[in-house]
């Protein structure tokens, strides 16, 4: 298969408006070839509208949107034939088995393995010949799924793609998204489940109110974010409140709990090592934290946007 | 039983916009039908006119009921309307109960309600109250309608009983439907299979030696004959029978488990057959059971039109107040008569057009669409799918019109050829009926949201002025837009091909303008 080499998604200042809602508003967004890329963010920030856009089923109103090397609206029907699309929210037509949706939709988009999709069946447990009308919403989901990655498709676009699954069907998602990126394929990832961002993608795209608010690896976002340290040492730690760095001080004698800048976090750790350091654990920030404190009500960290 | 009363009046909350439409439709029929057979029949002598012409008419009598019932006006109007008044009353019982009791289950509404102090045969009881209230109504406004409008009381309260009581015995039969099968289509499928069954029973019933009728719901509210005699004791037939169907759904209810069925549903194909491979097959296969009921219903329009077509000539030297409705006028009747079905029928065919087109909303809107156009699906490819499956289901149904008519006038005046002729009279509609379903096309392109309102309202206007132009005298401006009235009115006027031509064209840059429409546009809204 000819491989495109540049970015699979590259988009620049994208703007789209529904009326006077600004979905996207100069949003950034940068997916190199053969990555996983986590998509986070909140409920109506402007996620779904973005794959839409990609998918050239809307038209943006301003800037740039390269996929694979094309106009996802001009060259739409091109480009469907070397993605595969999950949705989050699946409606099934209600009198149609989920086998016959999994081969329909394989065959309009061009790239079908039977084999892949008889093996997927297998590892997501689902019973091909029920009509769509008598399956649950996870049910839905692993129909959207299966037949989604049963193509062989360069770019999977998969908006939320595990909302409704179990953990065991969970595990066996991560186990197909890693296999796809040792074919060297690129998934975006559209996600609120954070461990599956964690475990699965290389780079992270946050976005808020249609803006892109942080991006990079998960090791890069850490470095912007607090490491939590619980220590216990041998001298009193009566100094550590003056440490550069250091927030959230709960102090017991010998004992602290605080957190510390991850970028401060060696010096801190430098002068605690004279007071003798009994026990120490250090606990790196989760993406939950990052993602709560670029949503949370504090909002250091949230731009200024309006909406 | 515990929470009945409570769900009844929730229930009647959720009812209170669709219900009042259903008993305002069975109510009009009859409204109309009285006042209508009074004008035109309104004498002891145009009343034995028209048993004579109708007493030897087996078509007619399979269509309508036996003929004891013209022995009097009002009988006439029961006879006219009261199996169709039973069938949509029929229908509004069977959509309440269906709704209210396996459509909650389906759902999972009434897992819900069930968690809450509410019995197990809670549920089935209120909506069964529901539907007998609806009953009610219904055989009241029946005998208001009748009553009011100048018929006798005894009999006119003896047409709302009858009303009432099919409506209770397809409530009953539905109850026990939503007990056996597991999904709400297949429960409306086999009640209305029964009901279809209890019309043509009582139909060859009524045409031969009446035992049949006996075995019909519908029969047995016919045979009571309002106004010919007036017996009450048929009644007891279908209110023992759905005192039997509740027990036997009570019954039933109690041994299965919640949102099961006694007949389990069918599993279906586990792979898609080589027909379901790209848009045109999906498209078809969602259309298709729709297609299929359209067909046959105009077929046998066209068969209840024709069959007729043969005593139009007598029918119209008995009443000449007729020969208004029909352009030729007395003249060439039996001409002017098939023009007249025919474009009726025309019309209703592009009401099947504009559904079908307009799956095209109901695709975008529900998402379903969305993951077909991901793939290498165009917008192009999508939009014309279900709008070639319009363009050709509409082109079957006026080949079904012009087959049904056909067919049954051939056999009434000894001459098959007049099914060939039939055939091509219809099909010098379809242009008008393209144009219709082009307009729609054109809607979903540019304005979607209004894409329903705007293509029913054109199907509306078109009727309006098709049949009440000339008996309103509406101005002749009012009708050019319609490509009905454009449309050279075979078999009356001679076929010329040059305004078809040009509605056909007109159709064809609808269409296209639509795709420019749909093309350029946010998909999803």
């Amino acid at each position: 298969m000819n491989r495109f080499s540049g970015p699979a998604i590259s988009i620049t200042a994208l703007s789209k408006s529904f009326g006077s809602v600004k979905a996207l508003d100069r949003l950034d967004l940068s997916v190199a070839a053969g990555e996983v890329h986590g998509f986070l963010g909140p409920n109506g920030s402007g996620k779904t509208t973005t794959i839409r856009v990609l998918l050239g089923l809307l038209r943006a109103d301003s800037g740039a949107a390269v996929m694979l090397g094309q106009d996802p609206w001009r060259d739409a029907v091109a480009l469907h034939g070397r993605l595969a699309y999950v949705p989050g929210d699946v409606t099934l037509w209600p009198g149609i088995t989920g086998g016959e949706v999994i081969d329909l939709l394989g065959r309009m988009r061009g790239r079908f393995d039977r084999r892949r999709r008889d093996r997927l069946l297998g590892m997501f447990d689902l019973d091909p010949s029920k009509k769509a009308r008598t399956y649950s919403k996870g049910n839905r989901q692993k129909v959207a799924l299966i037949a989604g990655l049963a193509s062989d498709a360069e770019l999977l676009l998969l908006d939320e793609p595990t909302s409704g699954l179990d953990p065991l069907m969970e595990s066996a998602f991560q186990h197909c998204i890693r296999e796809v990126r040792q074919e060297g394929r690129t998934v975006l990832l559209s996600s609120h489940i954070l461990a599956e961002v964690e475990a699965l993608c290389d780079r992270v795209s946050i976005i808020r109110l249609g803006r892109r608010v942080e991006s990079g690896t998960l090791r890069e976002l850490r470095h912007l974010t607090r490491t939590s340290i619980i220590v216990e040492t041998a001298e009193p730690l009566n100094d550590v409140a003056d440490l550069p760095g250091v927030h959230d001080l709960v102090l017991e004698g010998h004992r602290a709990r605080f957190d510390v800048d991850t970028a401060d976090l060696d010096a801190v750790v430098r002068r605690l090592a004279p007071l003798g350091v009994r026990s120490l654990t250090s606990t790196p920030p989760t993406l939950e934290e990052m993602f709560l404190r670029h949503y949370g009500d504090d909002g250091a960290r949230i731009p200024a946007v309006s909406s | 039983m515990t929470g009945t009363l409570g769900l009844l009046r929730f229930m009647l909350r959720r009812e209170r916009v669709g219900l009042p439409w259903w008993l305002l439709g069975a109510t009009l029929l009859v409204l109309v039908q009285s006042t209508q057979s009074q004008n035109l029949y309104g004498t002891p002598e145009e009343l034995a006119n028209l048993r004579r012409t109708i007493g030897g008419n087996t078509a007619v009598i399979a269509m309508s009921g036996p003929t004891r019932l013209l022995d009097s006006i009002g009988g006439e109007v029961m006879f006219e309307i009261f199996a169709f008044t039973a069938i949509v009353v029929a229908l509004m019982t069977m959509f309440l109960v269906g709704r209210h009791t396996r459509a909650d289950e389906e759902a999972g509404r009434a897992e819900l309600m069930r968690s809450a102090r509410v019995g197990r045969h809670a549920p089935l009881a209120a909506a069964l109250a529901l539907a007998g209230l609806a009953d009610l109504s219904a055989g009241l406004l029946v005998f208001a309608a009748t009553y009011g409008t100048g018929l006798p009381i005894g009999g006119s309260a003896l047409a709302g009983a009858a009303v009432a009581a099919v409506g209770v015995t397809f409530a009953a039969l539905t109850a026990v439907a939503a007990q056996l099968f597991e999904n709400t289509r297949a429960v409306y499928g086999a009640v209305a299979f029964v009901l279809g069954a209890a019309y043509a029973l009582r139909a060859v019933g009524d045409a031969g030696n009446g035992a049949l009728s006996w075995l019909s719901p519908i029969g047995w509210g016919q045979r009571t004959f309002p106004y010919a005699g007036d017996r009450w004791w048929p009644l007891l037939l279908p209110l023992t029978t759905s005192a039997l169907l509740v027990v036997l759904a009570a019954a039933l209810l109690a041994r299965r488990d919640f949102g099961a069925g006694l007949v389990p549903s069918r599993a279906g194909r586990a792979t898609a057959s080589p027909a379901l491979g790209n848009a045109f097959g999906l498209a078809w296969r969602l259309q298709r059971p729709a297609l299929v009921g359209w067909v046959a219903g105009l077929m046998l329009l066209g068969a209840a039109y024709g069959s007729v077509g043969n005593s139009i000539e007598q029918y119209v030297e008995d009443n000449p107040e007729i020969a208004q409705f029909l352009a030729g006028g007395a003249q060439s009747v039996v001409d002017s008569y098939l023009a007249l079905t025919v474009s009726l029928s025309a019309l209703i065919a592009s009401a099947y057009g504009v559904t079908s087109v307009l799956r095209l909303r109901v695709e975008e809107t529900s998402g379903r669409a969305e993951p077909v156009l991901a793939t290498r699906t165009s917008r192009l490819v999508w939009l014309a799918s279900h709008t070639v499956v319009a363009l050709a289901g509409s082109a079957l149904a006026m080949l079904a019109i012009g087959t049904g008519e056909g067919l049954a006038y051939a056999l009434t005046v000894s001459d098959l050829g007049q099914v060939p002729r039939l055939i091509g009279v219809a099909f010098a509609y379809l242009p008008a009926v393209w144009l219709i379903i082009a307009v729609t096309v054109l809607a979903v392109g540019w304005l979607p949201e209004a894409a329903a309102p705007i293509a029913w309202t054109t199907v509306g206007y078109c009727a309006v002025v098709g049949l009440f132009a000339d008996s309103f005298d509406l101005p002749g401006w009012t009708q050019r837009a319609s490509p009905f009235a454009q449309t050279p009115r075979v078999p009356l006027d001679t076929l010329t091909v040059a305004p078809l031509l040009i509605i056909g064209m007109i159709a064809a840059a609808s269409a296209v303008t639509g795709y420019a429409g749909l093309r350029r546009r946010d998909f999803g809204r």
